[in-house]
């Protein structure tokens, strides 16, 4: 599709909600602690959270709407749409929108449903609710975007739930999107079995040793790190560029430029490429790690909510992984309500 | 003259060019140890030539050299003259 403008939606707010559980990645055994710190500085991650194992992502997707709910004075009954972009469900089958639409005490017109999105999620969320909200046919909507998908051993992932209101307002300022897909690389990142190419099998339960001497089984994930760099490297700062120039903004006009956290060597060669200072580029990475599609609202929530209630406000988010997928918006936010990070 | 003198080396490699690119490399790699590194060490016999090392060498082939390369490459690649090679 390229690029697009959505008028008449208004982004109202936002709360994320993280577990309270925190895992060092430096809390390693001591033999491997010096090799444990050099991963550790060039990903950038320090910290992360986990749920514990009866929390779902759904549960920090429910309290980060509850916040936001309560904070916005909306009434259940106003909110005709409910979207849930994960790929961290409750179940394989039911999608989890619906669950929450009872558990949210949301009315039975609400439309829910979930899609599948990770890493590139938020700006992909973003005009998905806003151009049902643009058609007209519904005024107010509600979009959860995160997963659970921290391990205890791997270092990137980190669990988070977030929340986002939009509003149908035609004094609204147009938001303006670049959303991408390619298949070809589906393999770059993947769960290989558990879906209908592989069905669950006692094969699989049976762990084996990679080329980097990690016990693994196919129920992991499986991240090809040297492709998934390649592909963030080379295709997101065109694609941010592309954006800017069909919105005719320049990087001196927007004041932040929000990116997915994917890892430090990722993020930092983005923004290098990007010729953009730190400071308009927070990074929640040091602490919350790679949350996957709740990265975007999480750093918002984390590093500016503060400047975001102050005034109006211009960024430009840029989200990028499994698919592959790449999507960046160009989205102005003026009287919007951010809560503070939750914990729960 | 005398520039080529000094830095041409047998196979026509610029010795000044390979020596700045092992520099890159180190930084790149982000040795825990200073390591000695010459163009035919082999990178398997690096403690660090690990995954992560692959991410540094992409990065830096990207942003000091302007070119893209993919971990196929640098799988292919035996020695430090051999990555050095995938300059072009």
């Amino acid at each position: 599709m390229g690029m697009s403008t959505l008028r008449n939606v208004r982004y109202r707010g936002m709360a994320s909600c993280v577990p309270k559980t925190k895992v060092s990645n430096l809390d390693v055994a001591p033999h491997l602690k010096q090799e444990r710190e050099r991963l550790t500085r060039n990903i950038g991650i320090f910290e992360r959270r986990i749920c514990p194992r009866w929390q779902c992502f759904s549960d920090l997707a429910f309290i980060a709407t509850e916040k936001l709910l309560a904070d916005l004075a909306w009434q259940r009954e106003e909110i005709d749409a409910l979207i849930v972009v994960t790929q961290s469900p409750d179940y394989l089958i039911p999608a989890t929108a619906i669950i929450l639409q009872d558990r949210l005490g949301l009315s039975h017109a609400t439309i829910a449903f979930d899609v599948n999105l990770g890493c590139s999620g938020y700006p992909f969320a973003l005009h998905l609710l806003g151009s049902m909200i643009a058609a007209g046919t519904i005024k107010k909507g509600l979009v959860l975007v995160g997963d659970r998908s921290a391990s205890e051993h791997e270092p990137l992932f980190s669990d988070a739930g977030t929340a986002t209101a939009l509003e149908y307002d035609p004094a609204a300022p147009p938001m303006m999107f670049d959303l991408n897909s390619d298949g070809s690389g589906y393999r770059a990142i993947i769960l290989p079995v558990g879906g209908h190419r592989e069905p669950p099998s006692f094969q699989h339960f049976i762990p084996t040793k990679d080329e980097n001497g990690i016990w693994r089984t196919p129920y992991d994930l499986q991240l090809d790190g040297t492709a998934v760099l390649s592909f963030s490297t080379q295709r997101v700062p065109p694609a941010v560029k592309r954006l800017m120039e069909y919105a005719g903004a320049t990087a001196d006009s927007v004041d932040y430029f929000l990116f997915h956290q994917a890892n430090r060597m990722i993020n930092e060669t983005i923004r290098k490429k990007l010729a953009l200072p730190p400071e308009k580029v927070p990074s929640t990475l040091h602490d919350f790690g790679n949350t996957s599609g709740a990265s975007i609202p999480v750093t918002m929530t984390a590093r500016i909510r503060e400047p975001l209630e102050a005034g109006p406000k211009r960024l430009v988010m840029s989200g990028f992984g499994i698919g592959l997928s790449w999507g960046t918006a160009l989205v102005d936010i003026d009287g919007a309500r951010f809560p503070e990070m939750i914990e729960a | 003259m005398i520039f080529l003198d000094s830095c041409l080396e047998s196979g026509g490699v610029f010795v000044a060019d390979i020596q700045q690119f092992i520099e890159q490399f180190q930084t790149a790699v982000d040795f825990q140890e200073a390591v000695d590194i010459q163009p035919d060490t082999e990178l398997a016999s690096l403690a660090e030539w690990d995954s992560l090392a692959a991410l540094g060498v992409i990065v830096m082939f990207d942003m000091e050299h302007g070119k893209t390369i993919t971990g196929t490459d640098i799988k292919a690649c035996k020695t430090i003259s051999d990555l050095f090679a995938l300059l072009g």
